[in-house]
């Protein structure tokens, strides 16, 4: 192994893919994933959708929630590029705020995650014994729970709104990335290097920020990238039910809902959204098979 | 026939599972004093006065020790007794009654058709060798995984509309009454939800029949010179079979979200239609009542699965593995 004593394995070692991060010698930017032209297509997808959700609210598109701004449920035309609704929206600038709802809400709830199980999670393999335990069994309870299920319970209790979506997709994508990192972590806290650094008389605080955490997070990289995926799922799913962002702002869960009375006169108003929402969705998975076969994930998984 | 150290693989599974339960009953208890506002407001409305809520609040002693509440809440569930609905009345126990069939009907068909289509197709994903053959079964298997099911269920709704096939959402016929007019009203919805389940088995089988294919034990069966079939039947099925057994596991943990959306749309009088009534009417007792419920249908069917892998592979309760 390439590993020294107390040395980190920095992340140019474990390969993060990527053109911001150099590999050894070569410095010359490069496409990620080579050889792997699905997931290259996913990112480029991804990217262009992650503009739309920051920077769409600037786009000259019109208002979202201007009512009667046009015609009632007219069709995709020259003027009206997605068509218009029910209450004469245009749909167009709806669907870029949906988009935005659905990403800044996933993502956050999924950047949470990723901090609360990390921590956790090494916690949880560094103290092996009753804390270990605790943690093990807690993310066991809440895995008992089917997904949409516990966002339910979750959302009686917050009422319907933002609140519930985001602790509901923080609730159900930490136990399974606790697990993750705390198998990830198990595997290197007893290796030479961190026991050598822990008789040097580093903190626990130090042996898990520098010693562990660098070799954890390709796995948690990998994981939060499904977690996106599964949180945008949840997030539509709560939306479509109307237990979501209230109207009249738009997610794409709560636009497919606005227009499912109308499927068969005006199918634009359920199609678009929803053919979005599973392009979005899809781009995040294809990233993150990308991911873990660039860095050689193992025992990461998607649940929904 | 069983060894010691399976009886204590079983009887640990089923410690744990019960463990688990009673773990869920206390953080479902603990949800419902959570929500913001007195049962006694909730039920009374913020109106009333204060003489009648604290007269029900001390009937249904609710001014008790949190500890002891949980303790007769609990000894009612053991007797079986959910509570009743603060909209109706009505037990909560007795539209778990009425509501089940549909439901489970439903999960029965979503589960047929996963295990119908999927098997097969993850059989023919392990076995296809060219990059074309995977990249397409890649590119299916994600796009299936990455649809929410609502989506998917639009779709179908509006192309069996749109091209007149005979099939629609939205009128439920219950099975005693008109059986194939229940069965034409149930395909829709099942198909639905299975399009999550074949992907996953797709995804998952796939990878272990790759993986059995790879051992030395296929190679030299298929050396001795028997039959492909006869391959898969005894050397593949078999030892993929456990990693099968968790994706259904799994995916029967989505079957119940699930339901709850597929039923919304399809206006199937199942039990996620009146758990998102539920929810809209603010009707804690139902919400929590049938949580439960599902937490535990969903840990007891995990409990089987694990009686499962014991059962297809000997190793897993002798302790080699998992």
């Amino acid at each position: 192994m390439g590993t020294q004593l107390g040395e980190p394995v920095s992340v140019d070692a474990i390969g993060l893919p990527g053109g911001s991060v150099a590999r050894r010698g070569s410095r010359s930017w490069r496409l990620p994933f080579r050889g792997d032209v699905l997931s290259r297509v996913g990112l480029f997808i991804l990217l262009v959708f992650v503009l739309v959700s920051v920077f769409g609210r600037w786009l000259p598109l019109g208002d979202a929630e201007a009512v009667n701004a046009g015609p009632r449920l007219a069709a995709p035309s020259g003027h009206w590029w997605a068509g218009t609704d029910s209450l004469g929206r245009s749909v167009l600038p709806r669907l870029v705020q949906g988009v935005g709802t659905t990403f800044v809400l996933a993502g956050i709830a999924v950047l949470v995650t990723a901090v609360i199980s990390v921590v956790i999670g090494m916690v949880a393999a560094y103290y092996r014994g009753v804390v270990g335990e605790v943690i093990v069994r807690g993310a066991d309870v809440l895995f008992a729970f089917p997904s949409l299920l516990l966002a339910i319970l979750l959302v009686a209790i917050t009422g319907p709104g933002m609140t519930g979506a985001l602790v509901s997709i923080v609730l159900i994508c930490s136990p399974l990335m606790v697990r993750v990192v705390r198998a990830a972590s198990l595997s290197v806290v007893g290796r030479d290097f961190v026991v050598a650094a822990r008789v040097g008389g580093a903190s626990p605080v130090r042996v898990l920020a520098v010693h562990v955490l660098p070799n954890v997070a390709g796995a948690a990289v990998v994981q939060a990238t499904y977690a996106l995926s599964v949180g945008m799922l949840i997030e539509s799913g709560l939306s479509f039910l109307g237990l979501g962002l209230q109207p009249p702002k738009a997610s794409l869960g709560s636009l497919v809902h606005e227009g499912a009375v109308y499927l068969p006169i005006a199918p634009w108003l359920v199609l678009i959204p929803g053919g979005l929402l599973a392009l979005a969705i899809m781009a995040v998975n294809l990233v993150g098979d990308g991911l873990r076969d660039a860095l050689d994930v193992r025992g990461v998984e998607v649940r929904r | 026939m069983l060894s010691g150290a399976g009886w204590r693989y079983f009887g640990g599974r089923v410690v744990a599972g019960v463990a688990t339960l009673w773990m869920v009953s206390v953080l479902v208890f603990a949800a419902l004093h959570l929500v913001p506002g007195s049962y006694a407001e909730i039920v009374l409305g913020p109106f009333s006065s204060p003489q009648a809520r604290a007269a029900l609040t001390s009937e249904f002693g609710l001014d008790r020790p949190l500890v002891l509440q949980y303790a007769e809440w609990l000894r009612h569930l053991i007797v079986g007794d959910l509570g009743s609905s603060l909209g109706t009345g009505e037990p909560v126990t007795s539209q778990l009654v009425r509501r089940w069939p549909v439901t489970a009907e439903l999960a029965m068909l979503s589960l047929l058709v996963t295990v119908v289509v999927g098997l097969p197709l993850a059989v023919l994903a392990g076995l296809a060798r060219g990059r074309l053959g995977r990249g397409l079964s890649r590119l299916l298997g994600s796009s299936a995984m990455s649809t929410p099911d609502f989506v998917i269920g639009s779709l179908l709704v509006y192309v069996f509309s749109r091209f007149s096939l005979g099939l629609s959402g939205g009128e439920y016929v219950s099975l005693t009454a008109d059986p194939l007019g229940n069965m034409r009203s149930m395909v829709l919805p099942a198909l639905t939800l299975s399009m999550f389940g074949v992907a996953l088995l797709v995804r998952t089988g796939r990878d272990a029949v790759v993986n059995v294919f790879s051992s030395p034990h296929v190679m030299a069966a298929l050396a001795r010179g028997e039959s492909m079939a006869h391959v898969i039947r005894h050397h593949v099925l078999r030892n993929a079979a456990v990693p099968v057994l968790t994706v259904l596991g799994t995916y029967v943990g989505y079957l119940m979200g699930g339901a709850v959306i597929v039923e919304n749309l399809f206006s199937l009088p199942g039990l996620g239609q009146s758990v998102l009534s539920a929810i809209n009417g603010r009707d804690y007792a139902v919400v929590q009542g049938m949580v439960l419920v599902a937490a535990a249908a969903f840990i007891a069917i995990n409990l089987l699965a694990d009686f499962a892998y014991g059962l297809v592979d000997p190793r897993i309760p002798a302790g080699h593995r998992g």
